[in-house]
């Protein structure tokens, strides 16, 4: 009896943000809801279908795979990278480890803006080279560079704690066996924080599936481009493409539909993940 | 200690019930979207509700980039619709069009023709101001140039004049003949999507001639209009800065045309408290939109963006309330200084003689008195053409406007009208 009347708050708060919205969305999905009317038709799967052969959806879905994949690699990368550093005998190390963790504690729409200016202004002033978010072709590789930036210090924090949490014994009898510095890190640490490599490899895919306050801010959707005969922007990823077309033309039920898309998209990428990283995980 | 701290809060609750229903008064929340004037605003809205007894003008402004119309809808749904509220045009009405009440019987609309109507003829929306655009230009520049603006009247002269400036660079000391800006990512894609198009849509035509924007929303388009108008994007394009054309902020597109490194500017009237703000001294004016050679271009691009509207949900009182507030806004002394000198703004009504003070404000009064202007009609295309589809047309024309890119430009909009007919 006290059980729920302890855990009520939360139960109701959990309810009413998070379930009931749920549910909500996705009959909304089905209907020509735009958010004042208060008639509402249903109309079936007609938004997904147009969903599905619209060139600007198609287009930002395929972006935001591209974004995905980028970034997974080069925040894990660079995440590991700054790890093996921050937890190697180097002069200053904690000074480095709070220093590449910093930038996530910075607002994405300010970064977003503070790094436009940087591209735009500061860089091509230095360089005399076009900036990296002028180009459609570059831009993508631009938002990612700023995204790693952003984010590999927090993933790097998941790696230390792995890599401390490995029993220091291995990895000298390794030293003693002979075994370079390369080979013990990818033979015996890799393996040894693998939870940690699902973790955050769980995470980065999430973040980039759901990257917004960044997008909007560096670059909102820009510069367009021309794709299957049409003109799209070049770097709208999916949660802005949901925006645009829920705030700005107020077709509702046809952002709630894509919404629904992404996460499917999202939970069956999670799981595979997930549940491919768990089988390399070993026990020490 | 506790039995004393909830017995103070069992009083306080008790009193708090008391108080509420005790007062009668009516409050009207006024949602502004333009937060330049949101000062300006609740100062007024002090001064009507200290002479009206029993009545409070609350405003509350967004605006300035942030999304206006999705906090209106936020507002709805937590069911807090103002009273008085904001619509931008036929997409805006589409959607509210069950919460407005009607204004015709109101006395203002004696002394103005840009009301709000709806499809039946009923005025429901009260023009907040006039704004308008031309293609503005440095008074001083053109002069020292040896070139008279009140000859710039059609593309071809237009073209040659805009030759003859980029040749003087080095001795005007500027950068670029025109600041146009057309960026998605720089945020200033209403330029070109918006105002640059409502050439297209209203140039040189009758001001209340939509016929042009009618046609387009049904799928059609004017072939020859629409090239000839693709080539003056183009000219206009051709001889901006290329960086501010592609990435330019609203900021970046203004300051060279502060700081006289550009002679012409693409922008409206909006911009005057800005230019001030950059302690603009110059004399500067606008020009029409040359776009063809077909006739002789002298009109301004005047309309009046923004309507407040009555919440019809509000009950009686209220409305009859803020009936009585947009009246005074109109025939008080403090209304119309509020208008021109506080606000800044160009009134839409005729019985308010005040003259603005920045430079393109004072063009638009003068265009507007002498007659012969073009209708500004984007807000006639459906909610967020602009953005969502104009918007990305104009911003890969900006990186490419070459002749083929003319051609590309030319089959975009084309391929938007059909779009738009079809309800996509």
């Amino acid at each position: 009896m006290w059980d729920a009347v302890f855990l009520a708050p939360s139960l109701i708060a959990l309810v009413m943000v998070v379930i009931l919205p749920f549910f909500l969305g996705i009959f909304y999905s089905l209907t020509d809801w735009n958010g004042v009317r208060p008639v509402i038709t249903y109309l079936g799967f007609e938004n997904y279908k147009e969903m599905f052969s619209s060139v600007d959806f198609l287009y930002s879905f395929m972006i935001t795979l591209l974004y995905t994949v980028i970034n997974v690699v080069l925040v894990n990368v660079v995440a590991f990278l700054l790890a093996l550093l921050v937890t190697s005998r180097v002069r200053g190390r904690n000074l480095y480890r709070a220093a590449f963790f910093v930038p996530n504690l910075i607002g994405g729409i300010i970064l977003g803006y503070t790094w436009q200016f940087m591209f735009n202004v500061f860089i091509t002033n230095l360089t005399a080279a076009g900036s990296l978010i002028a180009s459609k072709d570059t831009v993508i590789l631009g938002m990612s560079i700023v995204n790693t930036w952003q984010y590999a210090g927090y993933i790097m924090l998941i790696f230390v704690a792995g890599i401390q949490s490995t029993p220091l014994e291995v990895m000298e009898a390794a030293t003693v066996d002979g075994a370079s510095y390369f080979k013990r890190v990818t033979r015996i640490l890799m393996p040894m924080i693998a939870n940690a490599f699902t973790v955050s490899l769980f995470l980065t895919i999430v973040n980039s599936f759901k990257m917004f306050d960044l997008n909007v801010a560096l670059t909102n959707g820009g510069p367009s481009a021309r794709f299957m005969g049409q003109v799209v922007n070049s770097s709208q990823l999916l949660t802005l493409t949901i925006y645009n077309k829920s705030i700005t033309t107020k077709e509702l039920a046809k952002g709630q539909a894509m919404s629904v898309v992404l996460f499917v998209v999202l939970v069956v990428f999670s799981l595979i993940q997930v549940s491919l990283g768990k089988r390399r995980e070993v026990e020490a | 200690m506790r039995k004393i701290l909830s017995l103070a809060l069992a009083t306080l609750f008790v009193l708090g019930l008391a108080v509420v229903p005790a007062s009668a008064e009516i409050e009207l929340t006024l949602y502004n979207n333009k937060v330049e004037i949101s000062e300006a605003l609740q100062n007024i809205a002090k001064v009507f509700s200290d002479q009206t007894e029993g009545v409070t003008v609350k405003v509350e402004s967004v605006g300035g980039g942030a999304d206006y119309s999705g906090n209106l809808t936020a507002k709805h749904t937590a069911d807090q619709l103002p009273d008085i509220f904001v619509i931008e045009g036929d997409g805006d009405y589409g959607l509210w069009k069950d919460f407005v009440t009607d204004l015709s019987e109101e006395k203002w609309n004696a002394d103005t023709t840009l009301a709000y109507l709806d499809p039946e003829g009923k005025v429901v929306g009260f023009p907040v101001a006039i704004e308008g655009f031309g293609l503005g230009y440095n008074v001083e520049l053109l002069q020292k140039a040896d070139i008279d603006p009140a000859s710039l009247t059609s593309y071809s002269a237009l073209k040659a004049a805009f030759e003859k400036l980029d040749g003087m660079k080095t001795e005007l000391g500027i950068d670029s003949v025109v600041s146009m800006a057309a960026s998605v990512s720089g945020g200033t894609w209403w330029v070109a999507g918006h105002h640059n198009f409502s050439i297209y849509l209203g140039g040189g035509l009758e001001f209340t001639d939509t016929s042009i924007v009618d046609k387009y929303n049904a799928g059609e388009v004017d072939e020859a209009r629409l090239t000839e108008y693709a080539n003056y994007v183009k000219l206009l394009f051709d001889f901006s800065d290329q960086t501010v054309l592609t990435t330019g902020t609203y900021d970046n597109q203004l300051a060279p045309f502060a700081n006289q490194k550009a002679v012409f500017i693409h922008q409206g009237n909006w911009i005057d408290p800005s230019l001030k703000a950059m302690n603009v001294t110059f004399e500067y004016d606008y020009i029409s939109h040359p776009f063809n050679d077909t006739q002789e271009h002298k009109g301004l691009y005047l309309f009046a963006p923004s309507f407040y509207v009555i919440n019809n949900k509000a009950g009686d009182e209220k409305i009859q309330a803020a009936k009585d507030f947009l009246n005074f806004l109109v025939y008080s002394e403090e209304g119309a200084n509020y208008m021109v000198n506080e606000a800044g703004m160009v009134p839409a009504f005729a019985n308010i003689t005040l003259q603005p003070s920045g430079g393109f404000s004072k063009a638009l009064v003068r265009a507007n008195a002498e007659g012969g202007n073009h209708g500004v009609y984007f807000g006639k295309l459906p909610a967020g053409t602009g953005q969502s589809k104009l918007a990305p047309i104009f911003d890969v024309f900006a990186q490419d406007h070459s002749d083929e890119g003319v051609s590309f430009l030319v089959a975009d909009l084309t391929k938007l009208a059909t779009d738009l007919a079809a309800g996509q």
